[in-house]
């Protein structure tokens, strides 16, 4: 897979096999893995001083219902791209437009993969000692991380 | 004073409202560079300043990044949280 910046401001990603779109097709499941959801997980920062059950009842459903739409964006993107490349190699693109909420999905996916396998910064971490499904989180964790680093650089500026 | 009149007595007592600090909290996923670009979208802080905020949430494990009245700071914990940061509202000490 190869991702880089495109003239229009944006960012292409080529898939050179099947592997690489279920890589990009993990990002949303990844994102809906972890046992409580993102928003719920924010919400319950909030203490009761500062209104915790309204926060609850009022907030986290629209932020839930804000990160889902963002996860379903994405994932007709990618499902509209594997369509057109005919599970073959294929670009996607990611534009100015929806660069929101593509940042917004792979930031979901690293934050549910956190939740679940908790690698820290993961600066220190080999990925030889873990075991073999913790691994394959490691790697798309620094996978959606790079991506993001290259949204931030060319797109989001 | 007829037994039925009524003596009616006003207090009045104002303090000042305490203000409420929109807190952002230090986490090993969000990147730097995306904490301070949240800042300077969300409260139109400069680049510098949002840096310096970052950097506080980055070494000490969380900053003060807004003060002020309650209802305003619940809506920038509101934007802040649906830019996926971790934040918090406490009432200023």
């Amino acid at each position: 897979m190869k991702a880089m910046p495109t003239l229009e401001g944006g960012l292409r990603i080529d898939t050179e096999n099947a592997a690489d779109w279920e890589v990009l097709r993990a990002i949303v499941s990844d994102a809906n893995s972890s046992g409580i959801d993102l928003a719920s997980r924010l919400g319950g920062m909030i203490s009761e001083e500062a209104g915790a059950q309204d926060w609850e009842d009022f907030v986290v459903p629209d932020l839930r219902e804000a990160f889902q739409d963002e996860l379903a964006e994405v994932g007709a993107s990618i499902e509209s791209a594997i369509f057109q490349a005919e599970e073959g190699p294929g670009p996607i693109w990611i534009t100015r437009e929806d660069v929101s909420a593509w940042y917004s999905a792979l930031n979901q996916a690293r934050l549910a993969i956190e939740d679940r396998y908790s690698f820290g910064a993961g600066d220190s971490i080999s990925p030889e000692g873990l075991t073999p499904s913790r691994r394959s989180a490691f790697v798309r964790s620094r996978f959606y991380c790079a991506i993001q680093g290259m949204l931030l650089q060319h797109v989001m500026r | 004073m007829a037994k039925s009149d009524t003596l009616t007595r006003t207090d009045e007592q104002t303090e000042l409202d305490v203000p409420w600090n929109v807190v952002v909290h230090d986490d090993p996923v969000n990147l730097m560079q995306y904490v301070t670009f949240v800042l300077m979208k969300i409260f139109g802080y400069t680049q510098k300043k949002a840096a310096v905020l970052m950097m506080q949430v980055h070494q000490q494990g969380r900053s003060i990044v807004w003060s002020g009245e309650r209802e305003k700071a619940e809506f920038y914990v509101q934007q802040l949280q649906a830019h996926q940061l971790k934040t918090t509202l406490e009432k200023a000490k």
